[in-house]
């Protein structure tokens, strides 16, 4: 009978001990989540490490995953203003909601880089208003952002406050020994002139010290167009650029096109953590600068 | 419309499952900056007094600023959307059903949509749908939505478009093709079915997606609700004088790269043809779509079709009619797609089996196919042109009718995200 009790006993607190259900737009911000919550809850994607965050698809499935969320970290920035707003009407879960304690907008953690000052419209392609929405490239950032989360998440749950704290803490500091390592394994690569795809490595380019020549894209979001990719061609080899990056998200054969008449270098990687597959931000982010100090240190 | 505002205040009392979780303020009130010495300079004490008066005043301190740039506007989200095609049909009188369809060689504008949206408050939502024809403004939509209802619920209030199906909830500028499916102009009418009244919806607590939607409509309006109560408006007695419209939305994601989405709906309501006569318009829908995000890839292959069976009381019979489209879309670049339609009515037949006179189109007297292709280019996702062509096989016409369309689209400001 008494172990009949305990049993139910144990049934019925098992919802507490599910702790915070947080849902995060991207894999990085899933992944850095995860490092701040640990085990006190569960983390979600919306979206993959191989999918455009510009576009992806407001499947229902998804705004069942925020209708029982206690958070949403996202990365703003107008980022996923394409797919997130009607997932959020659809969820119809107030405590996510803009304004509600579990909306965590992450870009109000970082100094943002690429905020226009002038007017803008879009005829200069899809620019974001609010600055540049790719600040995960930085791990710098990503310290800002793991406090953030944290003291987002302690008030939403003030008993694992200490937890949260401490974990970002000993994120930050795995986190910031990596980049130590990273960054002087890519010392070499200071200065060096690179093109992107996107305008999505400006935080990346800021950090490790590259110098943007010039972009695949004419505009952010729109396709080039033959004149251009002759200009970027030109550019390059202007500038003797060997190296070209890109998400794998964007089509290959411009990029590839323009790494074999100037002989440099591509590198393609994915818009963040495979965190489906367990990888952390720490992870994915050795990935990367392993991978581009191999391409970066070949003539 | 009392009884709700007992239900939005204890929305917070209702929080279904959150750990321990008292509302805490966004961020810790701000500082007060010291206040530069004035002239005069007042006591210590009253100093204290000011800033703890201050420091009280701001203690619900709202989210902390953006850094920099941030967009901060208490205008609603207003958007554009024009269409603009140019036409060419082989029949005098071509068969198009829609209210923005082009209708006769040469150019049309077909619409100029207006939609405004952005959160009234805590507990609604406003979106409004004006259009702009060369001869007037119509409100196509405008209404409120719930959003901090316990529960799960969600109730809308105001004139919108039912969620009878898939198409009928959505606007032109959304759809594959340049004009409306014939089902949905036929049954409904060439706005689609749309009407002034209530809307609840609940997301089940299950597993995988389901959604059920209850909304009460009125059933007048030729080109919103042709086969209930139409072009006539005999008032409202009693709540059997509304259109009833029931829908369940499911949604399977099979896998990252595969989806499904599957409807049942039913709309039910009066009909002018006699005293107590009903009209009950049956359908299912499916959404297949294939985008293989895991790999990276930009191509997109989707179906949809929607079937519609229609039953009519009309004096001394029971009038019954199929009607359903299916079409393929393929994304096959980044800027480019096709698409594929087919569409057919069945004639109206009675109980006897054989085809009955229709009271609403008495010239539909036998099977109508209609089949459709065209091809999109977008040069980005705030523009598109489309070529597009059709042949209309109306059993009763003595030839088919042809036709070839070149639309183009502009989408300027904020407009929301489109449901999947």
């Amino acid at each position: 009978m008494r172990h009949l009790f305990a049993l139910l006993l144990a049934l019925l607190s098992l919802p507490a001990h599910a702790g915070l259900r947080v849902v995060a737009t991207v894999p990085d911000l899933a992944a850095i989540t995860r490092e701040v919550l640990r085990d006190r809850g569960t983390v979600t994607a919306l979206s993959l490490p191989t999918q455009d965050p510009h576009f992806v698809d407001a499947r229902p499935n998804l705004a069942l995953e925020l209708a029982r969320a206690d958070a949403l970290v996202l990365v703003g920035l107008d980022l996923e203003i394409g797919w997130l707003p009607n997932l959020l009407t659809g969820a119809r879960n107030p405590r996510i909601q803009v304004g509600g304690g579990g909306h965590v907008d992450c870009s109000t953690f970082v100094h943002l880089k690429d905020v226009p000052l002038g007017k803008v419209d879009r005829s200069m392609g899809d620019v974001h208003p609010g600055g540049n929405p790719h600040y995960l490239y930085d791990p710098r950032a990503a310290d800002a952002v793991a406090f953030g989360i944290a003291a987002r998440l302690a008030a939403l749950d003030p008993a694992g406050a200490q937890a949260y704290t401490s974990n970002a803490a000993d994120f930050v500091k795995r986190l910031d020994t990596a980049r130590v390592s990273w960054e002087a394994l890519l010392a070499p690569l200071r200065g060096k002139p690179v093109v992107t795809y996107h305008a999505s490595w400006s935080y990346f380019t800021d950090w490790v010290g590259l110098e943007t020549v010039a972009h695949v894209e004419p505009k952010p979001g729109i396709p080039p167009s033959p004149a251009h990719v002759a200009h970027v061609l030109a550019s390059m080899q202007e500038h003797q650029v060997g190296l070209i990056l890109q998400e794998v998200y964007y089509p290959e054969t411009t990029p590839s096109l323009l790494r074999d008449r100037t002989g440099g270098r591509l590198l393609r990687v994915a818009g963040g953590a495979d965190f489906a597959a367990g990888q952390t931000y720490i992870e994915r982010m050795d990935q990367v600068v392993h991978q581009l100090a191999e391409l970066g240190g070949h003539p | 419309m009392y009884a709700l505002l007992p239900l939005i205040g204890a929305t917070a009392a209702w929080a279904e499952d959150p750990p321990a979780a008292p509302a805490a303020p966004e961020s810790a009130p701000a500082p007060t900056p010291a206040p530069a010495p004035p002239p005069t300079a007042p006591s210590a004490e009253d100093l204290a007094a000011i800033e703890a008066a201050l420091a009280a005043d701001s203690a619900p301190a709202p989210a902390p600023a953006r850094g920099a740039g941030g967009t901060q506007s208490m205008n609603p989200d207003i958007s554009f959307i024009a269409d603009v095609a140019f036409a060419w049909f082989s029949a005098e009188e071509p068969l198009m059903v829609g209210g923005h369809d082009p209708t006769a060689n040469g150019f049309t504008l077909q619409q100029l949509e207006m939609a405004i949206a952005a959160p009234v408050d805590p507990y609604f939502s406003f979106h409004s749908n004006l259009v702009f024809s060369l001869f007037g403004v119509e409100i196509e939509e405008v209404y409120g939505t719930t959003s901090a209802l316990p529960g799960r619920f969600q109730v809308r209030a105001g004139q919108f478009l039912t969620r009878y199906g898939r198409i009928n909830p959505t606007h032109p500028h959304s759809w594959d093709f340049v004009d409306q499916a014939v089902p949905i102009g036929r049954l409904f009418g060439g706005e689609g079915n749309r009407g002034l009244g209530l809307e609840a919806t609940w997301l089940a607590p299950t597993p995988w997606y389901v959604e059920l939607v209850a909304s009460e409509t009125y059933a007048g309006g030729e080109s919103t609700a042709r086969s209930f109560w139409g072009a006539q408006d005999p008032g409202f007695a009693s709540p059997l004088d509304l259109q009833t419209t029931l829908a369940l939305k499911q949604f399977f994601p099979l896998g990252s790269d595969l989806s499904l989405a599957w409807g049942l709906s039913g709309a039910l309501g009066p009909n002018p043809t006699g005293l107590g006569n009903r009209t009950e318009i049956y359908g299912t829908d499916v959404y297949l779509k294939y985008r293989p995000v895991s790999r990276g890839g930009e191509s997109v292959v989707s179906f949809q079709g929607e079937l519609m069976h229609r039953r009519r009381q009309v004096p001394e019979d029971v009038l019954a009619d199929w009607n359903g489209y299916g079409q393929v879309f393929w994304r096959f670049a980044r800027r480019w797609g096709a698409a594929a339609r087919y569409e057919f009515g069945t004639a109206a037949t009675g109980l006897d089996g054989t085809v009955a006179d229709d009271p609403l189109d008495p010239e539909w007297t036998a099977l109508r196919q209609r089949i459709s292709a065209n091809t999109t280019f977008w040069p980005t996702e705030f523009s598109r042109l489309r070529l597009q062509a059709h042949t209309d096989l109306a059993g009763w016409r003595e030839e088919p009718d042809y036709a070839a369309l070149l639309a183009v689209e502009f989408n300027v400001g904020a407009h929301g995200a489109h449901a999947f």
